[in-house]
């Protein structure tokens, strides 16, 4: 009986294996498949459509609200980030909303990890803690912004509270998730091999909540630059949010326009990242 | 020297008698399989076996010892293939091995020979998500006997399997069975794969679940494919769907009502 396996495959090859051999293709029932026509790629398709949303952008700032005081187009927006680039002024405001970002986000990541896995571990943790934490995540806890800046001063520890704020309850309520929908069966398995609990910790529950725990770190981005704009907005010196409010009393449109796509800018850039480490930490769920 | 011993076993879930006053003694080094409709104690019997459910009455022996949970002294091969998503084959195999903190290299020596034995060899670096059905159940084989247990456990290895590739795995664990000849209790419903691998075939009744009938295969080994069509095959597993008929025929009543 030859023992050779001769079916793996990896289940998301594409149409070419690369020695050649034929990859198996689920059969369609729509009969033989059509010519291929000149397809596009998927990123072909979302490049085109963004040029095609800058040319739209583009045309309503010349010819439909030719009005600088309502619009600024997509030419003027790059103008205006070149320039301040080179005064130093956006650095600074860069720099400002960065940091705050950075301080707040890793303070909620590490925090609502370690929350989470309290408190998907202890019942007691868990009665204590969940009507605080339901309670927070519905609130829009941005409106607190005003009282941080009360409280804290218009330095940057006043918008890192509101970020915190705004992150950490995603991360903790995915965390919990995360622990408590490890499947049964794996622990069994492990169990029947002798595991202890702490084992079990380690080498299921874990592994099998990184998706989760990922999933809302990611989550975490857009609600934690959301926080640094609106908590600069309430009162800052600096940051990107301060650089919006203030453009906008003035109706500097390209400043205000380049400040927001910046922002833009940096939250697709950090959810690619996370997409990326998804791919490399958490293959298995990408089938 | 006897191996697993069942002395008065009885297990019930509430009101319902899962297994009643079971008896038995398997010898080391044997193949025994069990059969019975569903609901009749058979996968109970074995995670009992396993240390996975406890006995009320009675109890299982070890070599002459109580079990009381599960220990890395038996093998569990699971009906589902429980491997972990986020390993590939070769750490998947070495799970055991991890957990007892036995992982000298040696030990990974002896699982590259497990895995070139089951027919895994150079799939060692795949993920499950890149197995078929067949080479799955393979990894859940080679991963109960990396711990080199005294039993292999097996509760319907192959059922979630299509016919063909049940058929060569039946033939391949026959083979894998012969190089060391440990001691095997391996559940199935199929009652032509109870006769094909087993030295004896415990047949289990339902309501209660108990031992019907102990019947002992006698057919030359290795068998092969051409063991299924010979008259005696064909009388064993007529014998033992006979004693079982009038049983299943209720159970799957009681399914569909």
């Amino acid at each position: 009986m030859s023992t050779a396996p001769s079916i793996a495959q990896p289940r998301n090859s594409s149409v070419l294996a690369p020695s050649g051999e034929v990859t198996k293709q689920p059969s369609s029932p729509s009969g033989p498949r059509k010519p291929a026509r000149a397809k596009l790629r998927p990123y072909q398709i979302s490049l085109l459509s963004v040029v095609s949303g800058l040319l739209m952008w583009q045309f309503l700032s010349d010819v439909v609200i030719a009005n600088p005081l309502f619009l600024a187009s997509p030419l003027e927006v790059v103008r205006a980030v070149i320039t301040l680039a080179e005064t130093g002024e956006l650095w600074r405001h860069v720099g400002a909303s960065a940091l705050e970002f950075a301080l707040g986000y890793s303070i909620a990541a590490l925090l609502g990890i370690g929350i989470g896995l309290l408190i998907a571990t202890n019942d007691f943790a868990k009665n204590w803690l969940q009507p605080w934490i339901s309670g927070f995540y519905a609130t829009p806890t941005i409106a607190l912004g005003p009282l941080f800046i009360l409280w804290l001063g218009i330095g940057v520890w006043s918008k890192v509270v509101v970020v915190v704020l705004l992150v950490v309850f995603a991360v903790i309520i995915n965390t919990e998730a995360g622990i408590r929908s490890t499947s049964e069966r794996y622990l069994e398995m492990m169990r029947s091999f002798g595991a202890t609990p702490r084992q079990l910790f380690v080498k299921v529950s874990l592994p099998s909540a990184a998706p989760f725990i990922l999933a809302g770190l990611k989550l975490g981005i857009g609600r934690g630059l959301i926080g640094v704009v609106v908590a600069e907005l309430f009162g800052s010196r600096l940051g990107l949010g301060r650089m919006i409010g203030a453009s906008a009393d003035s109706f500097n449109m390209p400043e205000l326009f380049a400040a927001v796509s910046i922002l833009a800018a940096s939250g697709i850039a950090m959810n690619s990242g996370f997409s990326y480490l998804e791919k490399r930490l958490v293959p298995w769920t990408k089938d | 020297m006897s191996s697993v011993v069942s002395e008065h076993l009885c297990k019930r879930f509430g009101d319902l008698e899962v297994l009643q006053d079971i008896n038995l003694t398997i010898q080391d080094g044997e193949f025994v399989a069990l059969v019975g409709p569903s609901g009749c104690g058979k996968t109970t019997f074995l995670r009992t076996v396993a240390g996975l459910e406890s006995a009320d009455e009675g109890g299982i022996f070890l070599n002459g010892k109580r079990v009381s949970g599960p220990d890395r002294d038996r093998g569990f091969v699971f009906q589902n293939d429980s491997l972990l998503p986020w390993r590939n084959v070769f750490d998947n195999t070495v799970v055991g091995l991890e957990l007892a903190g036995r992982m000298s290299p040696d030990e990974r020596a002896r699982v590259t020979r497990l895995l070139e034995l089951v027919g895994l060899a150079g799939f060692e670096k795949y993920f499950p998500r890149q197995l078929s059905g067949g080479m799955r159940q393979r990894v859940n084989l080679a991963r109960a006997l990396a711990i080199d247990p005294k039993v292999l456990l097996m509760d319907e290895p192959f059922s979630a399997l299509d016919a063909q590739t049940r058929e060569i795995m039946q033939t391949e664990l026959q083979r894998v069975w012969e190089e060391g000849r440990k001691t095997v209790l391996f559940v199935t419903h199929q009652i032509d794969e109870a006769v094909f691998l087993a030295d004896r075939v415990l047949v289990f009744a339902r309501r209660p679940g108990r031992l019907l009938e102990d019947i002992k295969i006698d057919l030359p080994r290795p068998r092969t494919m051409m063991t299924k069509r010979q008259p005696e095959f064909v009388a064993l597993v007529d014998r033992i769907w006979r004693l079982i008929e009038k049983d299943v025929r209720e159970s799957v009543l009681v399914e569909h009502v």
